[in-house]
C-alpha cells in the first residue's frame, strides 16, 4: 500500500510539473537560450522520474517491492550528491557568470541554477549508483 | 566478498526473482549481491541464508585484502 501511495504521489508530481512547464511555454512568448537550456534540464529530470516510476510500477506488478534497502541507500547517496551540487552551483554560478560573461546573475537565475544542478546531479548519480549496484 | 547464492539457488531450482520475492527485495539486488557489487545488511544476509536453508558463514566468503 505504501509503495502504491508513493507511486501515485510521484505520478501526481510529474503531471503537475508537466502542466506548469506547458503553461510557461505557452505564455513565455519568445524563449531565450538560457530558458531553452533550463527547460531541457527540466525535461531530462521529468523523463528520468517517469522511468523510475515505470520501473517501480513494474516491480509492484510482479509482487516485488518498489524500493528495497539497496535502492534506499542509492537514494540517500544520490541525495547527498545532489545537495553538494546545489551548494556548489549556488557559489559557482554567479562566479562563472561574472568571470566568463561579465554578467551579474540575478537572484532568480541563481535559484534556478541551484534547483536544476541539484536535480540533475541527483538523477545522474542515482542512475549511476543503481547501475553499478551501489 | 564472494557468495554461494547462485550455487544454492541452482540446488533449489530457484530463479533470482523467486528468491527476491521470498525475501522481499528487488531482483537486481540479488543480482548485485551475487556479483559481489553490493554488500547486504546483516538482516538481508540472514534472510537470504534462511531462504536458502544455510548459514551466513556458509553463504558468504570473505577474503582478506
Amino acid at each position: 500500500m505504501k509503495d502504491k501511495i508513493g507511486i501515485g504521489l510521484g505520478i501526481g508530481l510529474v503531471a503537475a510539473v508537466i502542466v506548469t512547464i506547458s503553461f510557461f511555454i505557452q505564455n513565455a512568448g519568445e524563449i531565450e537560450l538560457n530558458e531553452i537550456l533550463s527547460i531541457g534540464v527540466v525535461l531530462i529530470i521529468i523523463v528520468s522520474t517517469m522511468y523510475i516510476l515505470w520501473d517501480r510500477i513494474k516491480n509492484v506488478k510482479k509482487g516485488l517491492p518498489a524500493q528495497d534497502e539497496r535502492l534506499k541507500l542509492t537514494n540517500y547517496k544520490a541525495c547527498y550528491y545532489g545537495f553538494i551540487a546545489s551548494i556548489w552551483s549556488a557559489v559557482g554560478s554567479p562566479l562563472i557568470s561574472g568571470i566568463l560573461f561579465d554578467y551579474e546573475l540575478p537572484g532568480h537565475l541563481v535559484t534556478a541554477a541551484v534547483v536544476l544542478c541539484g536535480g540533475l546531479a541527483f538523477m545522474i548519480s542515482y542512475f549511476y549508483l543503481a547501475w553499478k549496484g551501489n | 566478498m564472494k557468495t554461494k547464492i547462485k550455487e544454492l539457488r541452482a540446488r533449489y531450482d530457484m530463479t533470482q526473482e523467486d528468491l527476491a520475492r521470498k525475501i522481499g527485495v528487488r531482483r537486481e539486488t540479488i543480482h548485485f549481491i551475487e556479483k559481489g557489487n553490493y554488500n547486504p545488511s546483516l538482516k538481508l544476509a540472514h534472510d537470504i541464508a534462511k531462504a536458502l536453508q544455510t548459514t551466513i558463514d556458509d553463504l558468504f566468503i570473505f577474503e582478506d585484502i
